[in-house]
């Protein structure tokens, strides 16, 4: 009897340590705010309340929001990344290979900025940014993995990541 | 999504700017030319729905009961939502929201205010969209002018984001900006750390219409955002009471009368409105220092020839407000059915900024303002006179006199650059990120350069010894605030400006080459930059943007021949010969060379012996000179010509206190203020005349008219303190008495400017008002002459 009593205090003190370190990690790696948009805009964009991520920069890894409004059957996400970049301009380029041949260039984010609608294999539609604000390269993604979303629409999405893209190089001026 | 060109005045401007462009911003421009930009235009709005205007004169529409009772019902269900939509809002907002000016200040330290009870949501403003459906013309302007563009641009992203992240410092901070760059999040109350609100609308469309549309009352000309704005509203019931929010189309075709008693209001038209926003300082709750005036157009304006207000102006002008200037009607090319005989005011508010356009591709507008600037005919160029290195005897005005010039001929070039016809002064507002100045070139038959001021640097930087119209604020460390970090600002090492209708005088000096013959040309031109590139550096890193358009205001060629030089007949472009001379002597008054102004001012009276302003220049000089007996001869001269001259009555009051004839000195300002009844010159002379004569109650009515005039009049608040304590009012004293200190010049203050002076000894010759441009050199290869 005592000894049943110590295995499920001690299964009970472990569980209890997992989920301290489960939420400890969580505080690490989490904060409810997104540096370069708030999660009010983000939601107004992806068409219903959204959760933030957001991932600090660590060692050769860019920093990260995540923003997913999840609803029955889908996902809308907005996911951007900020690094740090010398020589930028090159990063920046670099970086538009994602886009391929369908870059086209974006008028007035930043220093300079192209976006691509991305070939999703037809699991809902992609539109990405790459852009930099002077040593800042940031990317863009907004999401939706609806076939025929009506909120984020072939020419909605355009629109909506256009107005992600002034939020996030606004903040990072 | 349409595609935007930028036209070829963009490369002219880069190629105008004369600088090398490193390969990243060649790519750059390039990629500049085919961009594509997803604000929305006109193009994207509802066809508005179909009106047919009633006829001029015609009766409103009479309703009948059901329509009234149908928008009885209206206005009450979109009161009820507003409400609720309010309460609703102010529950999210206020319990996280940093007040960090207490709870009855949350929009300090800007000076807005929203009627009823907390937050305004942004929903509550109706669209662009919506107000364009019905005013294509003006939201298709609109989209393109600085108003909608007030937030979102990097140039202002960039300083308001360095507040924002400053230590001691914070977002609550940025009220202050935000207040007349983003009034709509500012009310809406997300400017705190963790804002509830989407920021997407307002954040994009800046100052929309029903910013300015939805403002009830002027609460001062203090600036800083000083408006009252109400619920916004586009329509009022019969009764004259606001419906809030967006109402059907029909509903304000039908009463369009009704529409305009809730959006339009007189002091749209009105240079107080202006003000609002026109009008900045930097309090102490933002700086933590003390007031300091940052610009202000409106009292620029108010002391030009423009308002009609101001009697001591040196010239004289039809009447013309802000919006005369930057709200000019023009024809429409969309439909627009706020247009008035096919005409609408302009909703593009031209002025001198083409970076906004510039960055955005918006072509039409980069054009319009580049027109604006040029057209104007704000600026008049001079190339006055010259005078040989070693001889006393000025050579002018050139063109009308002859004169001769040998080869090795040392020369000095008078140029003198009138303020003419702008409505403030050259160059207004944030004149620590813009940047006027004069480029003034001497180049041989063959276009040889033989001087050249006012270059741009290959990395784009202005030459540094150029004559400009900018100024240099400083640190209490004596550093420039280069990145226009405003609270830092603790004094200002010096402010080249050329106020509304005066001149400045721009002396450059050069050698005619040993081995010319023929001719030399002579250019000054007045170039304006959209900003300065070190400030367009902070935005976007140095090298690592493209070259921003540089626009020629105004210039002035003249050919000067090695030999003898014979009188010509006048350009039509050019000033009268009196004028000229006019404007010589108001350049050298400002310059405190008072025995050379009243000799211009001679040249005035000789050539005009009945303009009896030229007497008063002669007497307003010799006054400032302290030769009051010849002074009064000139003033009695101008009254002989011209009694009613309110300009001549006002120094004739000066020297009547000088002779004291104190019974003449009021009967002299009196005459003055009936004229001029805002005449703060006025108003402040004859209120110390009656402190003087101990007349406490004439002088409080003085003191109390100029404070209304000019709220931050010192004259006024001391006196006021003092007047107000004999009256035993020691709240009101007391109150001006703080004001009186926060406002006045920090006597420490000067030392910063020193501390910054020291070490920029360019600057520092700028700062002596008279000064010379040179590359002469003596036998060691010394400077000659200061520069």
């Amino acid at each position: 009897m005592e000894n049943s009593l110590n295995v499920k205090m001690k299964t009970l003190r472990l569980a209890l340590l997992f989920i301290g370190m489960l939420s400890l990690s969580a505080n690490c790696h989490a904060k409810n705010n997104c540096p370069w948009i708030n999660e009010a805009t983000a939601s107004g964009l992806l068409g219903g309340d959204a959760v933030n991520e957001f991932t600090e920069a660590s060692a050769g890894q860019p920093a990260v929001c995540t923003i997913t409004q999840a609803g029955a059957g889908f996902t809308r996400t907005l996911r951007i990344t900020v690094e740090m970049a010398p020589d930028t301009h090159d990063h920046w380029q670099a970086a538009l290979q994602l886009c391929g041949k369908n870059a086209a260039p974006l008028q007035a984010i930043g220093n300079e900025a192209s976006m691509c609608l991305l070939d999703n294999h037809g699991a809902g539609l992609a539109e990405l940014v790459v852009g930099r604000v002077r040593d800042q390269l940031f990317t863009i993604t907004m999401s939706t993995t609806l076939k025929d979303d009506l909120i984020l629409t072939k020419m909605s999405l355009k629109e909506k990541i256009y107005t992600a893209s002034e939020q996030v190089a606004g903040n990072l001026f | 999504m349409r595609k935007i060109f930028c036209s070829s005045i963009l490369i002219a401007g880069a190629i105008l700017a004369g600088h090398s462009i490193k390969p990243a911003r060649a790519q750059q421009e390039q990629a500049q030319q085919d961009k594509t930009q997803p604000t929305p235009d006109a193009a994207a709005l509802t066809p508005p729905p179909a009106y047919t205007p009633r006829p001029k004169g015609a009766p409103p529409a009479e309703d009948t009961p059901a329509q009234r009772e149908a928008i009885a019902r209206w206005k009450a269900k979109a009161e009820q939502a507003t409400q609720a939509a309010r309460a609703e809002h102010n529950a999210v907002v206020t319990p996280t929201y940093n007040f960090h000016y207490g709870k009855k200040n949350p929009y300090t330290p800007g000076n807005i205010t929203v009627q009823g009870d907390g937050f305004i949501q942004p929903g509550a403003f109706p669209s662009a969209e919506y107000c364009g459906t019905c005013h294509q013309e003006a939201y298709k302007q609109w989209r393109q002018a600085l108003h909608s563009n007030a937030f979102r641009t990097p140039f202002y992203r960039t300083s308001v984001n360095l507040l924002i992240r400053d230590k001691t410092r914070g977002i609550s901070f940025a009220r202050h900006c935000d207040s007349c760059h983003n009034p709509i999040g500012v009310l809406g109350g997300a400017l705190t750390e963790d804002s509830k609100l989407d920021r997407a609308r307002f954040d994009a469309d800046g100052l929309t219409c029903t910013t300015c549309h939805s403002v009830l009352s002027l609460d001062s000309t203090n600036g800083n955002s000083s408006v009252q704005v109400g619920v916004p509203s586009a329509l009022v019931d019969e009764n004259g009471d606001r419906i809030p929010g967006e109402v059907p189309f029909d509903m304000i075709l039908r009463h369009p009368e009704r529409h305009s008693k809730a959006v339009m209001h007189d002091f749209l038209h009105k240079p107080e409105f202006c003000a609002a926003c026109h009008k900045a300082n930097l309090p102490d709750p933002l700086n933590d220092y003390k007031f300091i005036r940052a610009f202000t157009a409106y009292d620029e304006w108010q002391l030009s020839k423009f308002s009609q207000r101001n009697p001591l102006t040196f010239y004289t002008a039809d009447f013309t407000t802000c919006q005369g200037c930057h709200m000019k009607r023009a024809a429409i090319t969309l439909p627009d059915y706020g247009a008035k005989d096919g005409t609408l005011v302009s909703h593009r508010w031209l002025a001198g900024n083409t970076a906004v356009p510039f960055y955005y591709g918006f072509d039409e507008q980069l054009k319009k303002t580049i027109e604006f600037l040029r057209t104007g005919n704000y600026l008049n160029v001079d190339i006055f006179g010259i005078q040989k290195v070693g001889s006393d005897k000025l050579i002018a005005p050139l063109g009308r006199v002859a004169y001769n010039l040998a080869p090795s001929d040392a020369v000095q070039a008078y140029v003198v650059i009138q303020n003419k016809n702008i409505g403030h002064s050259l160059i207004p507002e944030v004149r620590d990120l813009y940047e006027a100045w004069v480029e003034f070139t001497v180049k041989d038959a063959n276009g040889k350069e033989i001087y050249h001021s006012g270059f741009l640097k290959p990395d784009g930087m202005l030459d540094p010894r150029a004559h400009s119209f900018t100024n240099r604020p400083v640190t209490d460390e004596g550093d420039f605030v280069d990145n226009h970090k405003v609270w830092t600002i603790h004094s200002v090492a010096y402010d080249n400006t050329v106020q509304a209708g005066r001149s400045v005088l721009v002396r450059y000096e050069f050698r005619m080459p040993a081995d010319i013959n023929g001719a030399v040309t002579v250019t000054a031109k007045v170039n304006y930059r959209h900003l300065r590139q070190s400030y367009l550096d902070n935005i976007f890193g140095k090298d690592d943007h493209p070259a921003y358009p540089i626009v020629e205001i105004a210039s002035k060629t003249r050919t000067l021949k090695v030999g003898d030089n014979q009188p010509e007949a006048p350009d039509t472009a050019d000033n009268e010969d009196w004028m000229r001379w006019n404007n010589l002597g108001i350049s050298l008054l400002d310059q405190f060379q008072y025995m050379e102004a009243v000799s211009a001012f001679n040249e005035v009276v000789k050539l005009r012996p009945n303009y009896a302003e030229g007497y008063t220049n002669i007497g307003l000089t010799e006054i400032v000179w302290e030769k009051y007996d010849s002074a009064r001869r000139a003033i009695n001269r101008a009254l002989a010509i011209d009694p009613n001259s309110a300009r001549a009555t006002y120094y004739d009051g000066l020297l009547q206190r000088r002779a004291g004839n104190t019974e003449k000195e009021i009967a002299d300002f009196r005459k003055v203020v009936e004229k001029f009844p805002q005449s703060r010159d006025a108003r402040r002379e004859l209120g110390i005349t009656y402190y003087q004569k101990n007349d406490n109650k004439a002088a409080l009515e003085q003191f109390e008219a100029l404070q209304q005039i000019d709220p931050d009049d010192l004259t006024a608040h001391y006196n006021l303190s003092i007047l107000y304590r004999r009256m035993g009012r020691p709240k009101e004293a007391a109150e001006q008495q703080a004001m009186f200190v926060d406002k006045k010049v920090d006597p420490g203050a000067p030392t910063y400017s020193l501390n910054y002076l020291r070490v920029h000894p360019e600057i520092s010759t700028e700062s002596i008002p008279w000064h010379i441009h040179s590359d002469l050199v003596d036998a060691a290869g010394a400077p000659q002459n200061g520069k």
